[in-house]
């Protein structure tokens, strides 16, 4: 048998090469590889290898073979498959291959960057970096696929894990997404959840498996304007608040990071005031619980109301 | 990736470059795509069969190797290499966006931008994709005075106030790596006071020195959060919780879960200490109860009561 490497190879250059679309007959009878009876493991070692090319981005079109004949054949368009001419810098280029390094984006990003440093005369791809001590974690299970929903406008559907759904481990969603929010550390899907009939938001780390594609591509129009994620990601409040703040000493240099200023001297003594702008008091409130008894929240009196009121509720 | 579809993805790459190079050494080529020498001399054999129907003298690819030096020829249609895919377009420019807006990198972002917009042209509309990148200026002072000693593997001495145990140590830490999982940065490394593998939040460190001791090389792949492995020595800890606080599944690894007939969720899970556990129920508040251990329950009570004097509550 043929190494398959050499089957494929041969299949892009014959595609690549013919003026006119190439039927499955001609394929079958003049591309090294594809000879032989045309059984169904024929037909399912056809169809796997143009997915697979599909996949690494090989730009196969399906076309009618001519104008006065609606038979289907297959082509690969030169001016679609040529990197087109563009120059970067060795310096774009370093400075890419660190920030792929950085986001952890490699996956998807390295062979590009391997294709932009071939006309430069560097080892500009990602290897040329190095380990790089640093990861910004962008990357995130079924972020690509998503993307591709979006770039087509398809459907998607995906088993989602809302801790609030309590009795049931996760409910299927029907969603057509709208926009990929990256917010606080997280990705975000936004879109419009088909069995609800509303526009949703929801987290990428709670979807469970794969995401699947649906349907048709184009079934469905993305509003212009790209969605604020500071209005849509629930918790994330749009309007700040200062709150006042006093800290013991024993964490007075944590809350100094979070404050404008390093505070001033509190009337208890060796405790610092300080103000902190709020933009997210759930975490707020959180975060001073964290602290123990090294804090007090002084101002405003509904979040110094909410931190007591909460702790008198464990003491039941 | 499959195994052949990698060979054929380089391949398309290599291709380009030998035809721009000939009679290049091997070890120049296996250094330039990493690979090593004698899987570039498998890929130029397959290439070797390949090239125009009919397959005849003039229709194959002319692959020579004579010595330790390679040429190509007869391969024009792969003079460039495969165009950028969308995905890998956008990954491209997604990654440079958010190192732009990170602010991480202390020297200037000239190239940086240029190259994003030399990405975004390329792209044309497709780079219109709705993804929105909102990034925490990572910046700090810490992050910045980090990634060098990391960089030089330089033995780090932290001061660093411990979430599990509530109490501040001086660790000496061998340093891997710098991560941002879920929004907050890590520092992650051998400890030398734990004797192991430790993630470090840069928001409790409250001092840095940087010695000059060389640390050991990292392993290979440093292991990848989640950061806390339960050991069979952690106590278990046994908590019922309402739906408003299901979400601290995400923040446990749960070993039970259990739907009990009020409505309310039975989570088993172990945890680091039973201070740690502490600190996450006083978050819950009153929506979760604890079913064992006792010691946790008072340790809950007593930490609120404590809080509570602060607030001339107690």
């Amino acid at each position: 048998m043929v190494d398959r490497l050499e089957r494929l190879i041969n299949l892009v250059i014959a595609l690549r090469e013919t003026r006119r679309p190439l039927t499955v007959d001609a394929i079958n009878e003049r591309v090294a590889g594809y000879e032989g009876d045309r059984t169904d493991a024929w037909r399912r070692m056809f169809e796997r290898d143009k997915a697979d090319l599909r996949d690494l981005g090989v730009p196969l079109r399906t076309e009618r073979v001519d104008r006065f004949d609606e038979t289907l054949g297959y082509r690969i368009d030169p001016a679609d498959y040529d990197l087109p001419d563009i120059t970067f810098e060795p310096a774009e280029l370093t400075a890419l291959a660190l920030a792929v390094q950085l986001t952890g984006l490699g996956d998807e990003a390295a062979p590009g960057l391997d294709k932009l440093a071939v006309g430069a005369d560097l080892p500009g791809t990602t290897r040329g970096v190095g380990r790089l001590p640093l990861e910004l974690g962008l990357d995130a299970p079924n972020r690509g696929t998503l993307t591709d929903a979006l770039l087509e406008r398809r459907r998607v559907r995906f088993a989602y894990r809302r801790p609030a759904d309590v009795g049931e481990a996760t409910t299927t969603r029907r969603v057509e997404p709208h926009a990929l929010l990256h917010h606080r550390g997280r990705w975000y899907l936004r879109g419009h959840d088909l069995d609800r009939g509303a526009l949703r938001t929801f987290r990428l780390d709670r979807i469970e498996g794969t995401v699947r594609l649906t349907g048709e591509a184009g079934a469905f129009v993305i509003p212009d304007e790209a969605p604020d994620p500071r209005e849509v990601v629930p918790g994330a409040d749009l309007d700040p608040v200062d709150a006042v703040v006093l800290a013991d000493a024993e964490i007075a240099w944590t809350v100094a990071r979070r404050a404008r200023g390093a505070g001033e001297a509190a009337d208890r003594p060796g405790w610092r005031r300080f103000t902190i702008r709020v933009t997210d008091p759930d975490s707020f409130v959180s975060w001073v619980l964290d602290q123990g008894p090294a804090i007090e929240v002084v101002q405003p009196a509904d979040l110094r109301a909410r931190v007591i009121t909460h702790l008198q509720g464990l003491l039941g | 990736m499959n195994p052949t579809l990698a060979r054929l993805q380089r391949l398309l790459v290599m291709v380009p470059w030998l035809l721009d190079h000939p009679g290049v050494h091997v070890e120049e080529v296996a250094e330039r795509f990493d690979v090593a020498p004698g899987d570039v001399l498998d890929d130029l054999d397959v290439l070797g069969y390949c090239g125009l129907p009919g397959y005849g003298g003039g229709d194959l690819i002319e692959v020579s190797i004579s010595g330790d030096r390679v040429a190509v020829r007869m391969a024009e249609f792969f003079a460039r290499p495969l165009a950028l895919s969308v995905r890998e377009g956008l990954a491209l420019l997604m990654a440079a966006r958010a190192t732009r807006d990170s602010g991480i990198l202390a020297e200037g972002h000239g190239p940086l931008e240029s190259a994003i917009v030399k990405l975004t042209d390329h792209l044309g509309g497709q780079a219109g994709v709705p993804v929105v990148l909102d990034i925490e200026a990572g910046g700090s002072d810490l992050l910045r005075r980090l990634m060098p000693a990391v960089a030089d593997q330089r033995v780090v001495r932290i001061t660093y106030r411990s979430a599990s145990k509530e109490e501040t140590t001086v660790r000496e830490v061998e340093p891997w790596a710098l991560r941002s999982t879920s929004g907050a940065w890590y520092l992650q490394g051998h400890c030398r006071l734990a004797g192991d593998t430790r993630a470090f939040r840069l928001d409790r460190i409250r001092d840095l020195v940087v010695s000059d001791e060389r640390a050991p090389d990292p392993p290979e792949e440093p292991p990848r959060p989640p950061i806390y492995e339960p050991t069979d020595t952690d106590p278990v800890v046994v908590i019922d919780v309402g739906p408003e606080s299901a979400w601290v599944t995400d923040h446990v690894v749960l070993s039970d879960r259990e739907q009990l007939d009020d409505g309310r969720l039975r989570l088993t899970f172990r945890a680091a200490t039973l201070e740690w556990a502490a600190g996450l129920l006083v978050r819950l508040g009153n929506t979760a109860t604890v079913v064992t251990p006792d010691a946790l329950r008072d340790l809950v009570r007593a930490r609120a009561a404590d809080v509570l004097v602060n607030y001339g509550q107690g």
